[in-house]
């Protein structure tokens, strides 16, 4: 281990350092001070490691490091390279060797007081505090921590792509160095301590859930709710729970029994698991009459087919059969021989794999462990790749051949069966544009099999009944201000035309925060299901989202149990929409419902999770006639408003001369997201101060009253 | 971090971590407690003036500054327009009158009297901003342009490159006479040259740089505005400024752009660099900030942190203002002459005998300060506190120069509030005509083309004298207090360093007074 010498000199600009101490109250190494004289920053540069937290957090820009980040080198640990690959199976990525390689790889981790790790992982590990625990030799510990978090440490930490998660997003990787090993750090602590089994509540919630799909969405989902004490049905369509951990990911990334080990404890826990069971979209309604709840985790799993001529003759398949089929032939419950039979081909034979992402990584690597030789081809440019650069390199050392800038053009078919492939060139200028194909340069290739891992798509029959789905990762065009101050959002995109780390980070936040809300009544959605195909560790974070928020709104298959929660949201400028919003909250209250009342800017998915229903109003903003509108702030809260899915909703505005169309507007906005908008109401600002608050009462009565008579009618129809 | 935490309603145990994780991994340290640090120079809460609804109402509306920049906007494209196009006839030209006779006195009632109300309407700074934000008015995300940061070598020496630049405009202005009167088009050609480079500037530097660092008024305006009354945006409570997790009134938020100017309401102490553009009120996700009124002079008396290029700007723009008043005295068209013939410089005015000149004023700042000193000064008298970057840093010579620079900050405004009157006074009634002479009216002999607002010289004069004499009062308070509060502990004596420091505000009004009464009211 060498520690750099070189000096590190922080510079501050003492003119534009305003005093804000947001650099001062997240240096990880306490070099940052304030002066009381100017009240602006004092940097010992001795104590200085150079991490560049304080240049990324700072508002202004006033503060840089100049010299080398002051860090031990991080030690790779070698890959397992099997001597002879045939059918061996074995796990290639190994972890530390020791205890002294952790402990030196855990003391690069600077724990940082804002750190951006955390925010990269989906999950959001606490990350310093699992590793701080390590440096203690308290692995129980770690694994406390890292259990509130996650379970699947064991998975995740083989399986993530910490590039562009928590390495990604470490300081030490923002400032240009070498992250600190979080994934083979998380994964020392599962190899030195076992993953607690859930801890099932004695008081239980009560609650019937049925969870359709035992993937990671379905684990993390059942696992929060067993330990709430809830009953929980997992529906599964494959004889074995798991789902693609279990029947896509070959064995030499992730081993059999740690991809089963969340199903036996959770079914040890008291999960009932139904095997061999495919829940079709349409028994959605049926399984709500049986269950209180139900969470949708069937991930996506239709196979994107090329649409080329010969794409239907005989030896084409697609990359979730040849997984099945190849785990089994090399895990030893299946045969090799019998499996390349059922394929059409021998040892020797020619594969080509269409697309070279991870799953064709996968896909491949398996390939060649059958004794077949493997070429991927992708229309991206390399450049480009969506493929993890070690897992490509893996591949490539394993004997796969893989050529990007490729695509198929044409398959050409003997005697029914696939022989020979024509493919075409294609060009990339940048990540943000699709290929182009070229037309001249084809080319064929002699293939006996085609395997098609070009990726996946949702199952459309529950798209048509979950409303809003699948949806769209989004970061806000002004990025949550936490994160921003942060300093994650500062890094740049590591390829032009690609999203940023903070960027990815961010995005992966949205949907979480859509996993928490139901996309029908009583019925949520997670994982693939609900955002397109993504990762293992964000399904499990959704699916626990999803049981939270299950969770917290105890839905109930015979009515509504407890009050209906209001949560009214106002914008108000003058206090006048915040008055009568209080007036609303306060007689709703008193009719005995559960209440809340919040400006909007302090109202997010959470709280509109929790809500049976929404009281949204605002000032108007406009002159006399001219521009009358809902406040700016007002429109763009609604515009950003999730999918409400029958909510219900009512609206009122505050206005000085006339609201003109301004109900209609937010009653237009609410009804897009696909809300029932109960009542409305336009109050005059100048009548509240005349008549007292008459108009905000009575129309929080006809609200109360609504409310109450659909509360009412949801019990008797059940 | 935690303590929000705690205040959503977190126990402890897992549930928190299952609702939003994020906050529970933050251990960031609490501030430090900026103390009694800005005692002296937060406004009085009740003077808040967006306490009133209708104020904050005015400015939450994002069109708010646009309001304000877009008819000073059509007025500075005519100005281009018309000093090219118009008439040749100064007085007659809407360039010339406009400019010379009106605009540029206004800029400095608004200045002593209000602070950076100028920046707020500036149409230069505002064109360069519509252009790098691309909106007149939206929050937009993605500048225009580098949106690089200014270097932190230029960054160091704050408001003085500023001053550079106020020092070479007017350089130009009196080169090629333009408010001389001179040709109407010189005027449309510096405007132009103003907004190209604001352009230039908006489209390489982020935010306001061009204002805070570059602008040729900049300077001028932040140090004789501390006169104004207005305090600028301000926090309501520091320690909720403090703990804030966001910053957006830095950063940006989802309804205002982070400050355009660099200025974090929870440390303001001056108006110095606040260009009321109402961002950051519009951006505070706590309804923290007001905008404040404060008593006149409060920033130039009130400010615990003493800026060192604030000083040697009031230095510097004495120098050139007292240059102005030189270079009116008849004898000095010799001077100039003689040194013209021997430099081989075409025409007046110098480059050394204006340079020299506004050198040999400051320098002389830098010597009456080193005067007061000896004067007064404790030879036992240890260094105040202070930084080490070249704005903040102390010496000796520094610990005098800079208070004593701030406290003639009012007698170097109303120096150049004097220096304006003669034109406004002989000759702003010609907007009329001029603006008449477009739609083909007003003409040389219109009545308003020869009438002043005062015509003789003596009354011109006696205003002059006047606006001196309020200037020097209010400067020798200004120089009173803060010798009072920044140099007794410096000195032998209290009150004999008040007495000195007043005394050299004095001396600074009588002798710009003599001059104004020896110029004779020449413009």
């Amino acid at each position: 281990m060498t520690i750099l010498e070189s000096p590190v000199h922080v510079a501050v600009v003492a003119d534009r350092c305003a005093g804000c101490q947001e650099c001062v109250i997240r240096c990880p190494k306490g070099a940052l001070s304030m002066d009381s004289v100017t009240w602006t920053v004092l940097a010992d540069d001795a104590a200085c490691v150079g991490c560049r937290q304080c240049e990324r957090t700072c508002p202004f820009g006033a503060i840089s490091i100049e010299g080398p980040v002051q860090l031990a080198e991080r030690a790779e640990v070698s890959l397992y390279h099997p001597a002879r690959l045939l059918g061996d199976v074995g796990e290639t990525r190994r972890g530390f060797a020791d205890e002294a390689a952790a402990l030196a790889e855990a003391d690069r981790c600077l724990s940082c007081l804002d750190p951006t790790c955390v925010r990269g992982c989906p999950a959001h590990n606490d990350i310093p505090g699992f590793i701080g625990a390590i440096r203690r030799r308290d692995y129980a510990g770690a694994q406390t921590i890292l259990h509130a978090t996650s379970v699947t440490p064991d998975i995740c930490s083989r399986v993530c792509n910490q590039a562009a998660q928590c390495e990604g997003a470490c300081s030490w990787s923002l400032a240009g160095a070498a992250p600190v090993a979080i994934g083979r750090l998380e994964r020392y602590i599962t190899e030195r301590a076992a993953v607690p089994a859930p801890r099932v509540s004695t008081s239980g919630a009560g609650i019937s859930v049925g969870i359709i799909g035992s993937g990671p969405a379905g684990a993390g989902a059942a696992w929060d709710l067993v330990e709430a004490g809830c009953q929980v049905t997992v529906y599964e369509a494959d004889a074995t729970p798991g789902g693609l951990p279990v029947w896509g990911m070959p064995d030499f990334t992730l081993p059999d029994e740690i991809a089963r080990r969340p199903w036996v404890q959770l079914e040890d826990a008291g999960v009932e698991v139904v095997t061999n069971r495919r829940i079709a979209a349409s028994e959605v309604d049926s399984l709500l009459n049986v269950h209180d709840a139900l969470i949708v985790a069937v991930g996506a799993g239709m196979p994107i087919r090329p649409k080329v001529p010969g794409i239907d003759a005989d030896g084409v398949t697609d990359a979730t059969s040849f997984l099945k089929g190849a785990k089994s032939a090399l895990d030893g419950t299946g045969d090799a021989a019998s499996f390349l039979e059922s394929l059409g081909v021998h040892a020797g034979a020619r594969v080509l794999v269409l697309g070279a992402g991870n799953t064709a990584m996968d896909v491949a690597r398996l390939a060649r462990r059958l004794d077949l030789g493997a070429l991927c081809v992708d229309w991206m440019d390399e450049r480009f790749a969506l493929a993890r650069p070690d897992e490509l390199a893996e591949a490539r050392a394993e004997g796969v051949e893989v050529r990007f800038t490729r695509t198929l053009a044409a398959l050409h078919a003997r005697e029914g069966r696939v022989a020979r492939a024509e493919l075409a060139r294609t060009e990339q200028a940048s990540a943000k544009r699709v290929p182009t194909v070229l037309a001249e340069d084809h080319e064929l290739l002699d293939v006996d099999l085609v395997v098609m891992a070009m990726g996946y798509r949702n199952d459309p029959n529950f798209l048509s009944v979950l409303p809003g789905t699948p949806v769209r990762k989004v970061v806000a065009a002004v990025p949550d201000a936490t994160w921003r101050a942060s300093g994650l959002m500062a890094a740049p995109a590591p390829t032009p035309g690609r999203a940023s780390i903070g960027e990815l980070a961010l995005g992966r936040e949205s949907g979480l925060w859509a996993a928490a809300l139901a996309r029908r009544d009583r019925v949520w959605v997670a994982g693939d299901a609900l955002t397109g195909p993504a990762t293992v560790v964000e399904a499990m974070a959704q699916g626990r989202r999803a049981a939270r928020s299950i969770l917290d709104t105890r839905p109930s298959r015979t009515g509504q149990p407890g009050a209906p929660r209001v949560l009214v949201a106002y914008e108000s400028v003058g206090g006048t929409t915040r008055k009568v919003a209080e007036t609303i909250a306060s007689r709703c209250f008193g009719r005995g419902l559960d209440v809340s009342v919040r400006p909007m800017g302090d109202v997010g998915a959470r709280e509109i999770a929790a809500a049976d229903v929404l009281v949204i109003g605002t000032w108007v903003e406009g002159f006399v006639l001219a521009g009358v509108r809902p406040a700016k702030a007002a429109r763009a809260w609604l515009a950003s408003l999730p999918p409400l899915a029958g909510r219900s909703v009512a609206v009122f505005c505050t206005y000085g001369v006339n609201p003109r169309g301004a109900l209609d507007e937010m009653a237009a906005l609410v009804e897009a997201k696909g809300a029932r908008v109960l009542s409305r109401e336009a109050f005059r600002a100048g009548d509240l101060k005349a008549t007292g608050t008459s108009g905000p009462e009575s129309f929080a009565a006809r609200v109360v009253s609504r409310v109450l008579e659909e509360s009412l009618a949801r019990v008797v129809s059940r | 971090m935690v303590l929000q935490a705690e205040q959503e309603g977190f126990r402890g145990g897992r549930e928190v971590y299952l609702i939003d994780p994020i906050p529970v991994a933050i251990r960031t340290r609490a501030p430090q407690d900026p103390g009694t640090h800005f005692a002296l120079t937060d406004p009085a809460p009740g003077r808040d003036l967006a306490a009133n609804s209708h104020v904050a109402r005015l400015l939450r509306n994002r069109k708010f500054q646009f309001l304000l920049i877009l008819p000073n906007q059509i007025i500075f494209w005519l100005v281009i327009g018309i000093g090219l196009l118009g008439t040749v006839v100064p007085g007659l030209n809407f360039a010339t009158a406009i400019t010379w006779y009106v605009w540029f006195c206004l800029v400095f009632v608004m200045m002593v009297v209000v602070g950076r109300a100028w920046c707020a309407m500036c149409p230069f700074g505002g064109f360069g901003e519509w252009v790098q934000r691309h909106t007149f008015f939206k929050r937009t995300t993605k500048p225009i342009g580098l949106n690089i940061k200014v270097p932190e070598k230029v960054g160091q020496y704050g408001f003085l490159i500023s001053v550079g630049a106020f020092l070479l405009l007017t350089w130009i202005e009196e080169y090629f006479n333009i408010a001389g009167p001179g040709n109407p088009a010189a005027t449309s050609f510096m405007v132009l040259g103003i907004v190209g480079s604001a352009l230039a500037s908006f489209l390489i530097f982020e935010r306001r740089s061009f204002c805070r660092y570059i602008c040729p008024l900049s300077s001028l305006i932040g140090t004789v505005g501390a006169m104004g009354s207005v305090a600028g945006f301000r926090t309501r409570d520091r320690d909720v400024c403090q703990s804030c997790a966001t910053k957006s009134c830095m950063r940006g938020g989802e309804d205002g752009f982070g400050c355009p100017w660099y200025t974090w309401p929870g440390s303001a102490d001056s108006n110095l660099a606040c260009g009321l553009c109402s961002e950051c009120y519009k951006a505070c996700p706590s309804d923290n900030i007001g905008l404040y009124v404060q008593t006149p002079l409060t920033s130039v008396i009130a400010p615990t942190r003493r800026r060192a290029d604030v000083a040697w700007a009031v230095a510097l723009l004495f120098g050139l203002v007292v240059y102005q008043q030189v270079n009116a005295l008849s004898f000095f068209a010799h001077v100039d002459d003689w040194l013209n013939a021997h430099t081989g410089f075409p025409q007046y005015p110098n480059p050394l005998d204006y340079v020299g000149g506004i050198a040999v004023v400051a320098l002389a700042m830098a010597g009456a300060a080193q005067l007061v000193r000896a004067l007064v000064g404790r030879r036992d008298a240890a260094l105040p506190a202070a930084g080490s970057s070249f704005v903040d840093r102390t010496s000796p010579f520094r610990s005098f120069f800079v208070p004593l620079m701030y406290g003639i900050i009012p007698v170097v405004g109303a120096d150049y509030f004097a220096r304006q009157l003669p034109k406004f006074f002989q000759h702003a009634t010609r907007v009329v005509p001029a603006v008449g002479h477009l739609f083909g009216a007003g003409t040389t002999s219109s009545a308003l083309y020869n009438t002043s607002i005062i015509g003789s010289n003596s009354g011109i004069i006696t205003v002059q004298v006047g606006v001196m004499a309020a200037g020097t009062l209010a400067a020798m308070y200004t120089s009173w207090r803060v010798a009072g509060r920044d140099l007794a502990g410096l000195s032998t004596s209290r009150r004999r360093v008040q007495v000195t420091a007043a005394g050299l505000a004095l001396a600074l009004g009588v002798i710009t007074a003599v001059l104004y009464v020896m110029m004779n009211a020449a413009d």
